[in-house]
């Protein structure tokens, strides 16, 4: 839940990169803060351990200027990707404004995308949000490795598996080259401040 | 496909899971292709291929047992703790004394426990925030240090005299209940007068011989859990298996430890078969909770699912489930 803060005239809000471990969701965030330097107002954050293993979360502030005289600030997460990190995932998730769900190419990860998907409904649940209700965007990752011969998954397939039901925007994308990247955060931006200006009635 | 560029397609597919930190996957490429190899006595250098493969999979073995070895929640710097507290920032209609003692808990979650003791000490002084504070406190000595560090801390509260009785009595009942989960059957001092020092040796003894913690479990169950009160105590649960050979069977599971609405059970090795329909993310519909105060039948939610590696317990498995009361 974004919040306001009237004296600062300020809206700050959540957007949590989701999905399966080693699916890109650091390298999507890397990506922004190289590229997205005008809106990036700080550091970025990572606290990873062993093997390039988020172990908490990855943190990176954002800016993106007013909406009716309100300074919009972005907090962008990722999550530990790995089954064991549950709780964490529950933890970065708390107060989310908007889910970017980064699903894997790769055919050898397939079950692993359907039940991180899962993992983030029944998380949001706890939370008392719908899934079909919060601002959500899916971005299938690794699409550079489909010149390579190697076993992925066609879109067609990973919209079937992920998206059937769901109906959100989704894009192909490399975080790895920064194809598709920044379509999904804007999609994702756009989706959540549509969202928040309809929950604080700003419209 | 011809053999040899089957071996090559599968070598190719595990180098790339290896380079993509898809460890188990890279594996199993990697075991895919020996058996390939094993298998056709045509093939020409074929120890020299397997040991080629052999190399590889013992560097995977490295960086997989890296990975496993590798601290679950070390301790950050303080402005990685500060952002963490933050994160807490986002819970709407709580007053400044609640937000703090949710930032702390935030901390304790995360496995930051100094710091956490160290901003529920401040919170102790709030009359709002004292007594969730102080049993965080007392779930931090656990996790952090020993039971017996614990103990220690309430008996210094009960002599400094630093809450009123009833308050003391709600710690000390918390306290009992938080050893009894370890397996520590201990009845602490009501009054200053009941104290007893235990000499220090002993006292480690004590430790030892009754608290029967697995040596490697999901670390992340061993955190102070962070609700300020805790559901019903669970003692003990039935599953009634719903699939597979064992239909329809019902198994006791004595409950180890809980952590707010997850109990974590200790499954023996010999009881493998029935942890197989365990799989994480999995509904268990038909589950029965013993309390203290009776039965109460609900379903649960496979959170976590571990085998037990090292220590007196190796081969058993530790299994949470998310309790969900209909």
């Amino acid at each position: 839940m974004a919040i306001l803060n009237l004296k600062k005239r300020q809206i700050e809000c959540k957007i949590v990169y989701y999905g399966p471990g080693r699916s890109g969701k650091t390298t999507n965030m890397e990506y922004i803060y190289k590229t997205f330097t005008k809106q990036v107002t700080g550091e970025m954050v990572s606290i990873d351990t062993e093997g390039d293993r988020t172990l908490f979360f990855d943190f990176l502030p954002m800016g993106l200027g007013e909406i009716k005289g309100f300074d919009v600030k972005v907090q962008v997460y990722t999550v530990p990707g790995q089954v064991q990190y549950r709780s964490t995932r529950k933890l970065v998730l708390k107060g989310v404004d908007g889910v970017i769900f980064v699903a894997d190419s790769l055919a050898v990860r397939r079950e692993k995308n359907m039940l991180s998907l899962k993992d983030l409904q029944h998380n949001l649940k706890e939370y008392g949000i719908g899934i079909s209700r919060i601002p959500l965007v899916i971005q299938h990752n690794k699409r550079d490795l489909v010149s390579e011969a190697l076993p992925v998954m066609s879109l067609e397939q990973m919209e079937k598996d992920l998206n059937r039901q769901l109906k959100v925007p989704s894009f192909p994308a490399s975080a790895l080259t920064g194809k598709g990247v920044g379509a999904t955060l804007k999609e994702c931006l756009k989706l959540t401040l549509i969202s928040l200006k309809k929950e604080m009635k700003l419209e | 496909m011809n053999i040899v560029k089957k071996i090559k397609t599968l070598l190719k597919e595990a180098e790339l899971y290896h380079s993509q930190g898809l460890l188990y996957e890279a594996m199993a490429k990697y075991h895919d292709a020996t058996e390939l190899i094993q298998k056709n006595d045509q093939l020409k250098d074929k120890q020299r291929l397997i040991e080629g493969i052999s190399k590889k999979i013992n560097a995977l073995k490295k960086d997989i047992s890296r990975i496993e070895l590798a601290p679950k929640k070390p301790e950050m710097s303080t402005n990685i703790q500060d952002l963490i507290k933050k994160m807490s920032s986002f819970s709407p209609d709580l007053d400044e004394d609640a937000k703090a003692l949710e930032a702390a808990v935030t901390l304790a979650k995360f496995g930051q426990f100094k710091r956490a003791i160290s901003e529920f000490n401040t919170l102790l002084k709030k009359d709002s925030t004292r007594i969730p504070a102080a049993k965080n406190i007392l779930r931090c000595h656990i996790a952090l240090y020993s039971i017996d560090d614990a103990v220690a801390q309430y008996q210094r509260w009960l002599s400094e005299d630093a809450f009123h009785p009833d308050q003391l009595d709600k710690l000390r009942i918390f306290l009992e209940n938080q050893l009894k989960r370890e397996g520590v059957a201990k009845i602490l001092p009501k009054t200053k007068d009941q104290i007893i020092e235990i000499p220090a040796e002993e006292s480690a003894e004590t430790d030892r011989a009754q608290v029967s913690e697995p040596e490697t479990t999901d670390e992340e169950h061993h955190e102070p859990a962070a609700e300020t009160e805790d559901v019903l105590d669970v003692n003990s649960i039935g599953v009634t298996v719903e699939d597979g050979p064992q239909k329809g069977n019902v198994y006791e599971f004595k409950v180890r430890f809980q952590l707010g609405k997850v109990v974590s059970l200790l499954i023996p090795s010999r009881d493998k078969d029935v942890v197989e329909n365990f799989k994480i993310g999995t509904e268990l519909h038909n589950v029965q909770y013993y309390t203290n105060v009776g039965l109460f039948n609900g379903s649960g939610l496979v959170a976590a699912v571990k085998e037990i590696t090292i220590g007196p317990l190796r081969g058993d498995f530790c299994v949470d489930i998310e309790v969900v009361v209909h």
